[in-house]
């Protein structure tokens, strides 16, 4: 199977680009969302103000498993079609996910420190989210290791992909884990008053993280591109 | 017990903030770097593979 | 016709292996030496107590397994590329999981072997009592022994081919590997203390699962990472 390497989209300079200003919305639209979350929602019984975190921890959570899953689809893509831009893509949602697992990780000790009293429970949805974040740097740390595109992609797709079918066995497991030794689990319950909020700000977090993706794209493909050039100088001129 | 709190909510804000604002410096100081590599590598070829 | 010829490659490779690794009775030697030193070194760290070292054995057991079966793996792909025996490999015409599978074969006997020395060596360090359920306690090895080999040889067939293997190998291993090590020890943990909550049986339903979906999977995916 050829590796075509010729269809890098053509996001020269000389285009009007409009994702600065998606950029500048995405942003505004996150702190909108802030506030109004912030300010209309009641303080809760048992954690108080506690609440509040949950504004940026669920939602982190939620564009990471989103952005994890861009990683599965555009890594089995290009195993199927071997387009480099589908490559790319998913390297580029990978270091966005991996940004945002992180942070999903340590707002879940911030929410965890004065709820539970410890820095870490070992409760299944921490855990599998820690396991993805060991994951995703495995995967950033293949790439940054093997220097052959072609290599590098069709590798990364493998370990992407095997990755994601690990997860929700991991989750299945160390939920077993927990219940089988009768741990408690984390109370999960919605009260209706904050899920506007919630999904505003979930939203807010998609739009950052889409804004995120395109831009890392974008200079992956740019990278690319240079890459590809400085091989036909190399090789003595244009071939065509 | 909410004083105390209120610390970590701060916290928890702060934290996003700091992580979210620090990858949009990142990302575009890389995206600043490949176009100004992309642009010296294509300007300076005369018969440019476009 | 093709499945007889692809299977004597198979025996083939799995013999080629397994007596390059006799002859140099050395690679087995160290591999299960270092087994054993780490579950020494577990039992410094675990502190004298008999009852304590009781409850951690199985832990102590899959997690000096592992660290010494990597080891293994990468060593297995190590001959091969050293002598550029690999490229020689895929110039014969035939099905690539061929290769796959004599290597899987080939490091199941191995770590297998490997792992009964350091079970014996676990028991009485560690103080075990073997309980009368041992045959689910053997079962509960070799499934997890099959989940653990299979991803090892899959990911050494990559990391051995990269600049830094050595950091590699474990750092993509070990994540996939949380679910094999999860069941099994806490199965393991379960069936040494006399299994009260019945988790053994829920925990090998998952082993097996999970060491069907990688097989298949690893088998589907071996080609992209060999020809590349």
């Amino acid at each position: 199977m050829t590796y075509a390497s010729a269809s890098i989209p053509a996001v020269a300079a000389g285009r009007a680009d409009r994702w600065p200003w998606f950029g500048v919305f995405a942003f505004a639209f996150l702190i909108l969302s802030q506030a109004i979350a912030i300010i209309t929602s009641p303080a809760d019984r048992d954690m108080g103000d506690l609440q509040k975190i949950m504004y940026v921890h669920v939602p982190a959570a939620w564009t990471t498993f989103i952005a994890f899953f861009v990683v599965l689809v555009f890594s089995l893509r290009y195993l199927w079609k071997r387009r480099e831009k589908d490559d790319l893509l998913a390297a580029s949602a990978a270091e966005v996910g991996a940004t945002f697992n992180g942070l999903t990780l340590i707002l879940g000790m911030i929410w965890g420190r004065p709820a539970w009293g410890v820095w870490w429970t070992w409760d299944a949805r921490l855990t599998s989210t820690l396991v993805l974040f060991l994951i995703f740097v495995g995967y950033l740390s293949l790439r940054a290791f093997v220097d052959d595109a072609e290599r590098r992609a069709e590798w990364s797709a493998v370990v992407g992909a095997l990755g994601a079918i690990n997860v929700p066995i991991v989750y299945m497991s160390v939920r077993w884990w927990r219940t089988l030794h009768q741990v408690q689990s984390t109370p999960s319950s919605m009260d209706p008053a904050y899920v506007l909020g919630l999904r505003l700000n979930a939203f807010a977090f998609l739009f950052i993280l889409i804004y995120f993706i395109r831009q890392r794209y974008h200079a992956a493909c740019l990278q690319r591109s240079t890459e590809h050039a400085e091989e036909m100088t190399a090789l003595g001129g244009q071939q065509s | 017990m909410t004083g105390q709190n209120l610390q970590f909510v701060i916290a928890a804000y702060g934290v996003t903030w700091l992580v979210i604002l620090g990858y949009l410096i990142r990302v575009h100081r890389t995206l600043g770097r490949a176009r100004l590599e992309h642009a010296r590598v294509t300007g300076a070829q005369p018969g440019a593979s476009q | 016709m093709t499945w007889r010829r692809d299977w004597s490659r198979v025996r083939a490779i799995v013999w080629k292996d397994l007596v390059t690794e006799r002859r140099s009775k050395a690679g087995f030697s160290s591999v299960t030496a270092l087994g054993v030193t780490i579950l020494v070194l577990f039992g410094f760290a675990l502190g004298p107590d008999a009852q304590v070292l009781r409850d951690a054995a199985a832990g102590a057991l899959w997690l000096a397994a592992l660290f010494a079966g990597v080891l293994a793996f990468s060593r297995s792909y190590q001959v091969e590329l050293e002598s550029g025996a690999l490229e020689q490999l895929l110039q014969y015409p035939g099905s690539r999981w061929t290769i796959y599978v004599g290597k899987l074969l080939s490091n199941l006997i191995f770590v297998g072997l490997m792992l009964v020395i350091v079970i014996v060596t676990a028991i009485i360090l560690f103080q075990v009592r073997i309980p009368a359920t041992w045959p689910s306690l053997v079962a509960i090895l070799v499934l997890g022994v099959v989940g653990v080999v299979v991803l090892g040889t899959f990911y050494a067939g990559m990391a051995s081919r990269i600049r830094a293997r050595e950091v590699l190998l474990p750092l993509l291993l070990f994540p996939m590997l949380v679910p094999v090590l999860l069941a099994a020890m806490s199965a393991s943990k379960a069936l040494l203390t006399g299994d009260l909550m019945h988790e053994a049986s829920a925990w090998t339903r998952l082993l097996i699962a999970y060491d069907m979906i990688f097989l298949v999977a690893t088998l589907l995916a071996f080609e992209h990472v060999i020809e590349a």
